[in-house]
């Protein structure tokens, strides 16, 4: 790469920090390959690539956290040689990561200074009271003190969005000069990260180097101002934002594979006349309230809202994780009330949760994991046939794409993408009339999401199949959905089919009235 | 049936052995091999079941206790008259209920099991004193030959039993529904719960499984000595959970092997029996114990490839000493 590379329009500003020649293996795996590049102060540099291109591992490199196999990281212009993560925060390279690393029972103000607590020998006093202050003083300081409440609050009360506000915070309070953010807006609802990215904004302002990576590219292009692609551990390309645009960082990103995966839009509302697979009916509970909504069979039926709306407490009403107020339930027109997963499940509807670890039995084989939900239906008089067990992993496996080594293979050894594909198999292996899956794609590369787009639709078309997916992605929803239904504050507030056109979800999840309705 | 954990195990103990018997060759003869397998029934029957349990993401401290309660009932019941066959049985129903009783309290009061088990371990002995007024009971000579019966004059029956048992448990825990939901929930609990896996019921269940083993080797136990006493067993459900460890069963659950518990307990008896024929201090005996424990653990962790730091420790060390020169 050139490194007096101009930018169009920006003026050039200096590398705050460089790498150059780094690879890193892990045993066979080769995750960084020769890898040179750069971050400029008073940038914001998007970070891309699929899952496995090594984006993780260079920021660990580039952290502290590792140290390169070959080449060197430079900060400043000089070669750093550091033994930890604490030597990289010590010279201003911080990294906020994709789970907020917090103490959920100690307040905000303490995990902000969680580090001091590293620092200072264990017999000194904690000085609860003055962190507090000091928490006040940098949250003004950062103007961010409208994004949390009071630094006196224990984290544990603290929503999804404002942890991740506590970490950033936390990064923040070591004045960095470096700022990597690991899929910070992952689970972040739009008018969330649009706050995250005013406060991206004055970083940048003030000359910090900011390094963002994350699967939601029209999010990234908000801010972003310059693009790095990287593909299977090598550096593919670097430039201006405006010069890459998404369609060819995309591209980029999938190299050969997949050129065109944002399709055409190709809908199938399925009608009135269809005998709906599930019915709502004013149905309430913990977090909703009052929802009416029909899922047909054949039909996928994105759910839209802000996080925090209700979208999963209306599913783990129906599910029968929670307790379910009033309305009622009726699946194929006959009434009906889960009362746990298990009695869901037997009736036909299945369920995956949000996020990955929660669903993943991550000590036990591929094959394990793949037919979890079905070891019954494996056996005879409750012995399991290892034969039948075998034969519908691999089956499963095949027909979800699933890449392994083989089903016996230990789940962890799987990527993030493949992983979501096997929950997806277990939860369809089970033969369910109604799929519900919450947030299907997060955290997963873009190839692999279209694949599992394909196959959720290709399955409601051929297996007359009701799909109900919760996203917070609206990319998702208006890629995937057939219809859209939006929930605000626990109620149904659209319920219209997918135009593609996101404005009217947008405003519907932000309760803003549709001056043309 | 055979994971790195269990063939590890086994080479340990090939090689120990022939390491004691070139020391004293008494050692790998049949009678004492009969014998030392003897001594580790009672804490191996029971190493079955902790092995569920332990997968199941939970523990079990009130075994020995339970035991003792097992066994002082069976030889109550003989004592008033019962059938000696029916006495047994109630025996090992007993465990089973102290099973249940725990298996209720974890899953429905949601107590950890640790505490509940910490309560019944108390709970059980306190009533073993009470049937027995600290009297020891006569165990029905009918049933002698479970503690001291040879088949062929030479395997003990109670050797018989504890390897059925290892056979039967392994199986379960392989290849039944039963087994497949345990290694589940133990993994993942709220996964599990969203499987549509009973995990309620699966979970009681593991508590009266290993209730019932501690009952059959509470009556293994009693017929061994002839006596039922109140104080038998004290302080075994540390020899167990050592056992059931050592076999690869992890506390952060949804790992284990009864084939493994089944050699971890032989090796702790063979470790025992080696301290005796050698004529090394016993104080030695229970140091090396408690070793063996721990580095089951730590080999267990560096299987899993837990213990990456201590390679990049090292390499950080090489480093700085290269550089250094």
């Amino acid at each position: 790469m050139n490194d007096l590379h101009q930018d169009g329009g920006t003026a050039l500003t200096p590398a705050a920090l460089r790498v150059a020649g780094v690879s890193k293996s892990f045993g066979a795996v080769r995750a960084l390959r020769d890898v040179s590049l750069e971050f400029r102060a008073g940038q914001v540099t998007a970070l891309l690539g699929e899952n496995g291109a090594g984006k993780s591992t260079l920021i660990r490199v580039c952290s502290g956290v590792m140290q390169p196999d070959l080449g060197q990281v430079i900060v400043d212009g000089e070669p750093v040689d550091w033994r930890g993560p604490i030597d990289g925060i010590r010279s201003g390279v911080v990294v906020v990561n994709q789970e907020p690393q917090l103490v959920a029972e100690l307040t905000v103000a303490d995990n902000i200074f969680l580090s001091e607590l590293s620092e200072r020998p264990g017999a000194t006093l904690a000085h609860r009271k003055r962190s507090v202050q000091r928490a006040r003083e940098l949250l003004a300081r950062l103007e961010m003190a409208d994004y949390l409440p009071s630094p006196e609050t224990v984290c544990r009360r603290l929503s999804a969005a404002e942890r991740q506000m506590v970490d950033i915070v936390r990064a923040l309070s070591h004045d960095p000069k470096v700022l990597f953010l690991d899929e910070p807006n992952s689970s972040l609802t739009h008018q969330e990260t649009e706050r995250l990215w005013a406060v991206v904004d004055r970083m940048r302002s003030n000359g910090v180097a900011v390094v963002l990576v994350s699967h939601r590219l029209a999010e990234v292009y908000e801010i972003a101002d310059h693009v790095i692609v990287l593909r299977d551990g090598a550096f593919v390309k670097d430039g201006p934002a405006s010069e890459i645009d998404q369609e060819s960082a995309v591209a980029l990103m999938a190299g050969e594979k997949k050129s065109e995966v944002i399709s055409e839009l190709e809908t199938h509302v399925v009608g009135d006349e269809v005998e709906p697979a599930l019915t709502l009916r004013a149905l309430s509970g913990e977090g909703f309230d009052s929802v009416d909504i029909a899922f047909r069979p054949g039909e996928v039926v994105g759910m839209a809202g802000l996080i925090g709306a209700g979208r999963s407490e209306i599913a783990a009403g129906v599910i029968g994780l929670t307790r379910v107020r009033a309305g009622e339930m009726r699946l194929f027109g006959r009434a009906v009330l889960p009362r746990n997963p298990r009695h869901a499940q037997r009736l036909g509807i299945a369920y995956v949760a949000e996020e990955r670890p929660t669903e993943v039995f991550k000590l036990q084989t591929v094959a394990f994991n793949l037919t979890a939900r079905v070891f019954d239906r494996l056996s005879r008089l409750s012995f399991v046939s290892r034969r039948s067990t075998n034969a519908t992993a691999r089956d499963l496996a095949q027909r979800f794409g699933v890449k392994a080594a083989s089903v016996h293979a230990p789940i962890s050894s799987l990527s993030g993408g493949n992983q979501q594909k096997v929950l997806l198999a277990r939860a369809l292996a089970a033969k369910p009339r109604v799929l519900i899956l919450d947030e299907p794609t997060r955290g997963v590369d873009v190839g692999t999401k279209a694949e599992i787009y394909a196959l959720l639709k290709h399955l409601a078309r051929t297996e007359n199949l009701a799909v109900w997916f919760i996203s917070s992605e609206m990319e998702e929803v208006l890629e995937l959905a057939d219809r859209i239904v939006v929930i605000r504050h626990g109620r149904v507030v659209r319920d219209a089919p997918n135009t593609a056109d996101p404005t009217p979800v947008i405003a519907a999840a932000m309760g803003v009235t549709e001056s043309d309705r | 049936m055979f994971g790195q954990q269990e063939l590890g195990l086994l080479v340990l103990i090939i090689v120990l052995a022939l390491i004691v018997n070139a020391a004293n060759d008494r050692f790998l003869t049949p009678t004492n091999v009969a014998n030392l397998l003897q001594t580790v029934t009672v804490v191996g029957i029971i190493a079955v079941g902790m092995t569920f349990v332990l997968i199941a993401k939970e523990i079990d401290l009130s075994v020995g206790s339970v035991l003792a309660l097992s066994a002082v009932s069976a030889g109550y019941l003989y004592s008033t008259g019962v059938n000696p066959w029916i006495a047994m049985i109630a025996g090992i129903v007993t465990g089973g209920l102290c099973g249940l009783v725990v298996g209720t309290i974890v899953v429905f009061g949601k107590v950890s099991s640790f505490i509940v088990t910490l309560g019944m371990l108390s709970v059980a002995r306190g009533l073993t004193q009470l049937i027995t007024g600290g009297l020891p009971q006569q165990m029905p000579a009918e049933l002698k030959f479970i503690g001291q019966g040879r088949v062929f004059e030479i395997v003990p029956v109670s050797v018989v039993i504890f390897i059925v048992l290892v056979i039967i448990g392994q199986f379960m825990l392989t290849r039944t529904v039963f087994g497949l939901r345990v290694t589940a929930i133990g993994d993942n609990d709220t996964a599990a719960r969203l499987g549509g896996i009973p995990v309620a019921r699966t979970r009681v269940a593991v508590f009266v499984l290993i209730g019932l083993l501690a009952g059959v080797a509470g009556i293994v136990y009693s017929t061994q000595v002839g006596v039922a006493e109140a104080q038998a067993a004290q302080g075994y459900e540390l020899d167990v959970i050592a056992a059931a460890v050592i076999g690869g069963a992890s506390l952060a659950g949804g790992r284990g092997s009864i084939v493994g518990a089944f050699l971890g307990a032989c090796l702790l008896g063979l470790l025992r029996n080696a301290f005796i024929l050698l004529n090394l201090s016993s104080f030695l005996q229970q140091v090396s114990i408690g070793a063996v424990i721990i580095l089951a653990a730590l080999f267990d962790q560096a299987r899993q490839g837990n213990l990456g730091s201590l390679r990049s420790l090292g390499s950080s060390l090489r480093r700085r000493f290269l550089a250094r020169r």
